[in-house]
């Protein structure tokens, strides 16, 4: 390496990689200075990820050249990326639960004498760092116990103990919470001050827009224009993303009936040590209507989820459409018309190993037209499939490749699809649109308003705000198990909203 | 008395936590062993027998926890026994038992390699591998007999000729009468005094005619447990098998670790069947292992996937069967110890408020009691299960736990994760 640090960090030139049947990239260009955050900013399958593992070494470009610090390299592997000062923080982190923090973090980078760790030296470095960057964890703690920000701090402290210079940041917000994205934040600008260089890749526009230096906008697998804060605004960067004008939740026609579709009373859920995780839950949800729940994650949506659809048990009732569900079971009430999009799409929406049309079927086997007898009817459960595919727009070659193969939007539209196919009288709607693109986010709202508009009644969890007054007609506030508040989101805005979620309104509420 | 409040109020630490919990379940057995008259219950040779037992199980466990750690299911062990009991006593015939002991374990190794190329190069199912690995050693052992030991004298299509000499046994000076000492324990041993008697026997049933093997074999779980959690190398071998895509993007080679882990697990395995026959006894015999590769396995989930765990387990099944072995009659003395810790157990659930581990004890503590008071004596084939009854008891009424590496038995294809 030259004595002269090159102020170009990163430099790509005309990179392409394309897998069997896509062109995941072509003609891609990037300059990354050093020493400061640089967004890169794009739909879900527009290529980030793909160009990310690039530079990681995960796999090779068909075409083009890496050049790091000035110099062009050849990663051909995760350890050249390492070697050249180059650490990725990938969205699904790479940890291990049941190995402690401190071995997740030297696992492969260990310090040791003839082959025995150095475990003192190792804490000590550790200790260092960690108060470089501003943070504390328990070296000895089992991965598995840590929540989602703290096994981000492991992600970043382990590459940041291999001496990475150069940190990629793939989606890193996509699981936090609003505090913990600022502590991330925090993080971010006290690395670059040092020196570092971070790759920040997202799809949410105004955390682009307040944390970065740069920001490059990539669309259809290629860099469409490299741009900063300073000359761009939100509207005018989702252009760029999605080549069309910004979709909205808002523009609400009220299409609420007086038939009672989900009646829930009383509803409480049993929680670890004896508290409650839901208590005395009461709402109801009419036809044409979209409740929404708004509350910090954890404090009982998912437990109040989870016990409406019957995957908990619970005291209290469910009633939908006059039908007394409280000792059915899941498909009972699944039967019953209730529809459910789970939290995670990927834990329990879908068989990520199985092909789409048999993710499609899920829960619809019992389906007359689905099935010949006892056996799945295969060419209905596909034709019904492709279907799903082109309703709700899930871009795939065709409906026999795995659900893994998709991207995470795209994942989530095959979920939506498959609950509102069956035409629910009440749909679960948990987080539809996390971790999803702008484009698929539209269309999923479209779906979810069409179905409200059709006489679907609809139970909104959301985390994000937006999301949750644009579309709902109505919205509880969950805060430690119980339902604090009643609001109407036609006169309320998102920080009142979140001042009621923090707590702070308890009294005034109740 | 004292039990229980060791039972309820255990110290926290680890140590501390199992010195309370051993001398209250000797201080019980040394209760029944007066009550009943049974003296070898803490007999020493009762001890030695037993040790003798558990050194195959706790190798085979031992095996199985190396190749799950690393991520791949092992159901092979006991095939890759049945090589170390051929390989081992053909080394020990042609060369001496200690290359007999050599061969053995790369008889081993050579069933885990077999079982890695399987699985790992060619993703053949797990289990199914390590199931044709059973079938495929004991019938390969049988055709290599029918080449090497047929018309040999004392040898056969089912058995090999006698090994020449023997792997040493040791006696430990001043404790158990070795190099001409007084034997000390022996003294104490024979006073039969609560809790010291039993102890003394113990101890010198662990220290008298000891065989070298064996002293190796319980050297490998602390050496087991170092490499594992010590080394670089136990570290990524363990990632392999709790995430092997982070150990990938952290430029560890997982292909060549699980070629490593199985290879070790092979050995373990063969040296446990060299053991077999070497040790336990002179020659190999078709069928010798028994399926001590299975209660291996079973061992190896008692003992939460950790080293000294699988001791614990294999040293249960390894007791009750030399108790079996040694003196049949005092197994009904057994039944009575197992009522007392059930009660306990029972009680300390109460406490605790743990319905359904209170359940559990009450109803062996029912059965055991109604087992001691009716049975008089226990016919010969009851006997032969008991260390499967034992097991399932500790089993059903350990309340820690169990955490299996995160990734075994996950077929895993580098560079697979999108």
């Amino acid at each position: 390496m030259s004595d002269v640090l090159s102020a170009i960090a990163v430099e790509l030139r005309d990179i392409s990689k394309r897998f069997p049947g896509v062109i995941a990239n072509h003609d891609v260009d990037l300059t990354v200075r050093r020493g400061t955050v640089h967004a890169i900013v794009g739909e879900n399958g527009a290529g980030k990820s793909t160009l990310m593992k690039t530079l990681y070494g995960m796999h090779q470009p068909d075409t083009g050249s890496i050049s790091i610090n000035g110099n062009q390299l050849e990663m051909r592997s995760p350890s050249d990326a390492i070697d050249a000062g180059v650490g990725m923080v990938h969205q699904h982190f790479m940890l291990a639960d049941n190995l402690t923090v401190l071995e997740n973090i030297i696992l492969g980078s260990e310090p040791a004498h003839r082959g025995v760790i150095d475990l003192r030296s190792a804490r000590s470095r550790l200790n260092e760092l960690m108060v470089s960057v501003g943070t504390e964890l328990d070296l000895d703690t089992e991965v598995s116990e840590l929540g989602v920000g703290e096994r981000q701090r492991v992600e970043i402290l382990k590459v940041l103990f291999r001496g990475a210079q150069i940190l990629i940041l793939d989606e890193p917000t996509a699981v936090l919470v609003p505090d913990e994205v600022d502590e991330l934040f925090e993080t971010l600008k006290r690395l670059v001050a040092d020196g570092a260089t971070v790759i920040f890749i997202s799809h949410k526009l105004d955390e682009v827009l307040q944390v970065s230096d740069d920001i490059t906008v990539m669309r259809q697998g290629t860099t469409v224009a490299q741009t900063t804060p300073a000359q761009i605004d939100r509207s005018g960067l989702a252009e760029l993303m999605v080549g069309s004008e910004l979709p909205s939740p808002a523009g609400r026609t009220s299409t609420i009936s007086d038939a009672v579709r989900l009646d829930v009373r009383d509803l409480s859920v049993p929680g670890p040590e004896g508290r409650p995780a839901v208590e005395s839950a009461s709402f109801t949800v009419r036809a044409g209507e979209i409740v929404g729940v708004a509350g910090v994650e954890g404090n009982g949506q998912f437990e109040l989820c989870t016990a409406i659809v019957g995957l908990r048990s619970s005291s209290g009732s469910v009633i939908v459409d006059g039908n007394d569900l409280t000792h059915a079971n899941t498909r009972e009430r699944h039967r019953a018309g209730l529809a459910y999009i789970p939290f995670d799409r990927q834990r329990e929406g879908l068989m990520l190993n199985a092909p789409l049309w048999e993710n499609t079927l899920l829960g619809r086997e019992h389906e007359e037209s689905l099935s010949k007898g006892p056996f799945i009817d295969g060419a209905a459960a596909r034709s019904s499939a492709v279907t799903i595919i082109e309703r709700f727009g899930v871009l795939t070659p065709n409906e026999t490749v795995p659900a893994f193969a998709l991207s995470g939007g795209n994942q989530q539209k095959l979920v939506v699809g498959r609950n509102l196919v069956t035409e629910p009288s009440v749909l679960i709607a948990a987080h539809p649109t996390r971790g999803i693109d702008v484009g698929a986010q539209a269309a999923v709202w479209d779906e979810i308003r069409q179905a409200r508009d059709s006489g679907m009644a609809v139970l909104l969890v959301s985390a994000d705000l937006e999301e949750l007054i644009g579309l709902s007609d109505s919205l509880l506030v969950m805060f430690d198990g119980r339902i604090t508040a009643r609001l109407d989101p036609d006169s309320i805005t998102p920080s009142e909203l979140g001042t009621h979620m923090t707590g702070t309104h308890r009294e005034v509420a109740s | 008395m004292s039990g229980v409040l060791s039972l309820t109020r255990m110290p926290t630490s680890g140590p501390r936590r199992l010195l309370v919990l051993g001398v209250g379940l000797l201080g019980i057995m040394s209760v029944v062993r007066l009550v009943t008259g049974y003296d070898d219950l803490t007999s020493s040779g009762t001890i030695g027998a037993a040790l003798r037992l558990t050194v195959p199980i706790l190798l085979a466990g031992l095996a199985g926890l190396w190749a799950e750690r690393v991520g791949i299911l092992n159901i092979g062990i006991e095939g890759m026994m049945i090589l170390g009991t051929w390989f081992g006593a053909f080394g020990a015939w042609k060369f001496g038992p200690w290359i007999g002991l050599l061969l053995a374990v790369v008889g081993g190794m050579l069933g885990g390699a077999i079982h890695a190329v399987a699985t790992i190069r060619f993703n053949i199912d797990q289990v199914i591998s390590g199931v044709v690995m059973n079938l495929l050693a004991l019938y390969g052992m049988r055709y290599l007999s029918e080449l090497a030991f047929d018309g040999v004298p004392q040898g056969g299509i089912s058995q090999s000729p006698p090994q020449r000499g023997a792997i040493p046994r040791i006696d430990a000076p001043f404790l158990s009468g070795g190099w001409s000492t007084p034997d000390i324990l022996g003294w104490f041993e024979e006073r039969g005094w609560f809790l010291i008697g039993d102890l003394a026997g113990i101890v010198r049933g662990l220290t008298t005619n000891l065989s070298l093997a064996s002293l190796l074999a319980v050297l490998l779980v602390p050496a087991s447990a170092w490499v594992l959690w010590r080394t670089t190398f136990g570290l990524r071998l363990r990632s392999s098998g709790e995430s092997p895509e982070s150990a990938e993007s952290l430029g560890v080679d997982v292909i060549r670790i699980r070629y490593l882990g199985l290879l070790i697990s092979g050995g373990f395995a063969g040296l446990g069947g060299g053991f077999l026959a070497i040790v336990s006894s002179s020659y190999y015999r078709q069928g010798q292992t028994a399926g001590r590769g299975f209660i291996g396995l079973a061992t190896m989930i008692f003992g939460n996937w950790r080293p000294s765990g699988v001791l614990g387990g294999a040293a249960v099944f390894g007791y009750s069967e030399g108790l079996k072995l040694v003196a049949g009659g005092s197994v009904t003395g057994l039944f009575l110890f197992i009522a007392i810790v059930a009660s306990l157990v029972l009680v300390a659930s109460v406490v605790a408020r743990r319905s359904r581990r209170g359940v559990t004890a009450l109803i062996t503590t029912g059965v055991a009691m109604l087992a001691y008071l009716t049975v008089d004596e226990v016919p010969e084939s009851l006997t032969q299960s008991l260390p499967y009854v034992v097991t399932l008891v500790v089993l059903a009424t350990a309340s820690q736990r169990l955490r299996p590496p995160a990734r075994a038995g996950v077929p895993y294809r580098p560079g697979g994760s999108h």
